[in-house]
């Protein structure tokens, strides 16, 4: 049975689960996909985001990628991430490592389910910080070294841009010589990742030869994240298809349910979990229901990748203002369009390091 | 795997049904894997009966071919290997 036979009916709950926390975020780098900065005062109260997650308990969802904006800004984190665990369901959060003390290191090490991933965007302060913020690589790798500290395994993510690709070797040496795990993620036209696309994707020629790279690293994770490359050759490790609304969905701060944590627009929403449950969301919504049962149409049906690629990502499309049954903005057959310079100004310069009340 | 094996779920593994069978998760090494609904009967399993007897029981009632139980063996035997599944001693 092919994947797409599989989960055209829907899992009963979700694989990818993303569920940003909170908006709240001490920094504000320049590709951020959910625009986060400052706290929405209309976010999920304690009682209600305890609600969701017994909810998910009993839909038998076994992790959440716990993201936000900064989750460590949220003063009942570790109370939600216990509860979470202590439902049997796993927790995988993304920090910016600023906020990580010694603390919340040994939690971390004292559990059994809960993987880390800090951000980090460049091996070097110059590239890293030019898109994270003035700091922030020396507070990525305390947060790292305090992990390491305690002998946990962290994994370090990284969106991989232009301006970072040469540095893909240093910051495997980086992350491994420290006791990680290095995962890329592709970077995406979502939220203010959208003013930055241009100057910061990836060339073509980049393209083909992280194709190349992902390949003789098989113990660096991509999280799916790179299968449009697939179309180059031996599909990388994954479903190799666009997983929104079929085992991917976002639960927003707000308690707002999206296809996917890159498509965090009124298009792609598919209920609030205060209007109705989750399990009704995920499993009838008609968006939902829609994406399920969708095959990309256009160009991509009679092209020989079709198989291993499945015509892209959805939000890449959307928000470049193609149509989703075009090919994928990077398809690998496409020409390179726009200046293929490594130093693109960027239109955005991140906010500099901003103290939040970690309790 | 021999049809005279017993074998039952790893206890850090859950199972989840779904239309096409079972998604089984791993709490130790966060793997993820799609059980076939033929599977099911075997990996949910506790282990008090042979591999064996529960391939005739579904080839009785007509749920299994007979000409399928080598290849289910070796995926079970693949289970095993992945940790979901042990073998009872
Ligand atoms: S044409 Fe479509 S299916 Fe083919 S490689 Fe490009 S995006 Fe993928
Ligand atoms: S829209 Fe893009 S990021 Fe979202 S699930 Fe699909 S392929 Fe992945």
């Amino acid at each position: 049975m092919s994947s797409y036979e599989t989960l055209h009916h829907g899992l009963s709950a979700p694989i990818c689960l993303t569920w940003e926390v909170t908006y709240a975020c001490n920094l504000a780098c320049v590709h951020c996909l959910s625009s986060s900065g400052k706290r929405a005062p209309d976010e999920l109260t304690t009682a209600e985001a305890r609600a969701l997650i017994d909810e998910w308990a009993a839909m038998q969802v076994f992790y959440i990628n716990v993201g936000g904006g900064e989750p460590l800004a949220r003063p009942d984190f570790f109370e939600l991430m216990e509860h979470a665990l202590e439902r049997r369901i796993g927790v995988k959060f993304s920090t910016n490592g600023t906020l990580l003390d010694r603390a919340a290191a040994r939690w971390i090490a004292s559990t059994d389910y809960v993987d880390v991933q800090i951000s980090l965007d460049g091996a070097s302060p110059e590239v890293n910080d030019a898109i994270r913020g003035r700091g922030t690589f020396q507070h990525a790798r305390r947060a790292m070294e305090l992990l390491a500290g305690e002998g946990f395994r962290f994994k370090v993510n990284h969106v991989v841009t232009r301006r970072s690709f040469d540095q893909l070797d240093a910051l495997y040496e980086l992350v491994t010589g420290m006791g990680g795990q290095l995962r890329v993620t592709r970077l995406r036209p979502s939220g203010r990742g959208a003013a930055v696309w241009h100057a910061l994707k990836l060339t073509q020629e980049q393209n083909r030869r992280l194709y190349a790279w992902l390949r003789t690293h098989p113990d660096v994770l991509t999280g799916d994240s790179f299968f449009h490359l697939s179309a180059l050759g031996a599909p990388l490790d994954g479903l190799n298809l666009c997983g929104a609304g079929r085992i991917v969905c976002c639960v927003d701060p707000r308690g707002d349910v999206y296809a996917c944590p890159f498509v965090l627009a009124p298009e792609f929403r598919a209920g609030n979990v205060r209007e109705r449950s989750f399990a009704s969301i995920w499993r009838d919504s008609p968006l939902f229901r829609r994406l399920r049962a969708r095959e990309v149409e256009g160009r991509c049906r009679s092209c020989g990748a079709y198989g291993r690629c499945h015509g892209g990502c959805m939000a890449a499309k959307h928000f470049t203002g193609a149509s989703l049954d075009d090919p994928d903005p990077e398809c690998v057959f496409e020409p390179e369009t726009g200046p293929t310079s490594t130093l693109i100004p960027l239109p955005l310069t991140p906010r500099p390091l901003r103290p939040v009340p970690l309790r | 795997m021999r049809r005279s094996d017993r074998i039952r779920l790893d206890e850090a593994v859950a199972l989840r049904r779904e239309r096409f069978g079972a998604l089984a998760y791993s709490y130790r090494d966060r793997q993820l894997l799609f059980i076939d609904r033929r599977l099911l009967p075997f990996v949910s399993s506790d282990g008090g009966r042979p591999v064996g007897e529960i391939a005739d029981e579904l080839i009785d009632r007509g749920d299994l071919q007979e000409d399928a139980v080598p290849h289910l063996m070796t995926v079970l035997e693949g289970l095993r290997r992945k940790g979901i599944v042990h073998v009872v001693v």
